[in-house]
């Protein structure tokens, strides 16, 4: 059951505003398994709250693959599955250990107040 | 989202986006939603693009865009002068040559004429008459083409018309018994109607002129976009 405060908790983060960074993001979701821009969507929704529009979605695809970071896989009907390239997983490990670092030493000064 | 929204949606894009993104991001946009916030993300998106295109597929300029873009000042000001100074010295060169062939001993050659000659200055006229707005139709086409800035084009097509509207054209006959007459070109306001210089009402007009395509074609590529 949530309480109040639980609620007021999750409305003072919303305002804060999710984790944007669209490429990073769809880099994330494409870690586990190739997939086309809608399943992108939902499951960026479902990793951290942010639901990326079509145009945000298709910026950053088109950048990771002019990049080399994603591929196109064969389309299924009208759909263009991609997949993240060894180079792409290198980014993502990357950026997700500057971002541990960074959460980390976040966190210790926290704990320090 | 409607087919044919999405469809409109994905034109806002430049071209070699589309020709790669295209089918795909048009079948994503028909599965998803079609509210003002998607709108607004797809138009800013494709707005972005267009500022800021994806490495590897800008849109490949031709030279003279190039040079449109680094130098407008020569494209739209110093280009069309040449080109006006080139038509107007043909066209005077017509004059001179067809007064020596067709009127030879007259002192002037702004005479009735009949036959063949009619067709010579004809074309001399045409040109002299034509060339101001025949350029001033080439800045604005390549000005609209090019969705570039308008101040440089404008420059140049007031430029085209106020040389165009003054030019006006002298002859003057042999100093001496069989000798050749001279043809001379000046800008002059000429004669008042009402106050306002004929020049000047040339001028307008042939601004009017120049300006309608380009306003045309403005037009039309914004309700393509």
């Amino acid at each position: 059951m949530r309480s109040t405060r639980n609620v007021a908790v999750t409305e003072e983060h919303a305002k804060l505003g999710h984790y944007s960074d669209p490429p990073m993001l769809v880099l994330a979701s494409l870690a586990n398994g190739p997939k086309h821009g809608h399943a992108m969507i939902e499951d960026i929704v479902r990793l951290c709250g942010t639901r990326l529009g079509p145009g945000t979605l298709y910026g950053a695809i088109a950048r990771l693959e002019q990049q080399g970071w994603i591929k196109p896989l064969p389309p299924e009907e009208r759909r263009q599955p991609y997949r993240i390239t060894a180079e792409g997983v290198r980014a993502l490990r990357a950026k997700l250990n500057t971002l541990r670092q960074f959460t980390k030493a976040g966190l210790e000064r926290l704990e320090a107040l | 989202m409607n087919a044919r929204l999405g469809h409109l949606l994905v034109c806002l894009y430049p071209h070699p986006w589309r020709e790669r993104y295209g089918a795909e991001f048009e079948a994503l946009l028909q599965t998803g939603p079609g509210d003002l916030r998607t709108l607004a993300n797809v138009v800013w998106s494709a707005l972005h693009e267009h500022a800021f295109p994806t490495p590897g597929l800008e849109i490949e300029l031709p030279e003279f865009q190039t040079w449109c873009v680094r130098a407008p000042w020569a494209m739209f000001g110093l280009a069309p002068l040449f080109l006006l100074a080139g038509a107007y010295f043909v066209a005077c060169s017509v004059l001179w040559s067809g007064w020596r062939i067709f009127l030879p001993g007259t002192s002037t050659p702004f005479v009735p004429i009949d036959g063949f000659a009619v067709f010579y200055f004809g074309f001399g006229r045409l040109l002299y008459c034509g060339a101001p707005i025949l350029i001033g139709w080439g800045i604005g086409l390549i000005a609209a083409r090019q969705r570039y800035n308008a101040i440089w084009p404008a420059v140049g097509l007031v430029l085209i018309a106020l040389i165009g509207g003054t030019s006006q054209v002298h002859a003057s006959g042999p100093s001496a018994p069989g000798g050749v007459g001279r043809i001379n070109m000046d800008l002059a306001l000429g004669p008042s109607v009402r106050g306002v210089p004929d020049g000047l009402i040339h001028a307008l007009l042939i601004l009017s002129l120049t300006v309608l395509p380009w306003i045309i074609l403005r037009l039309q590529q914004a309700r393509s976009v």
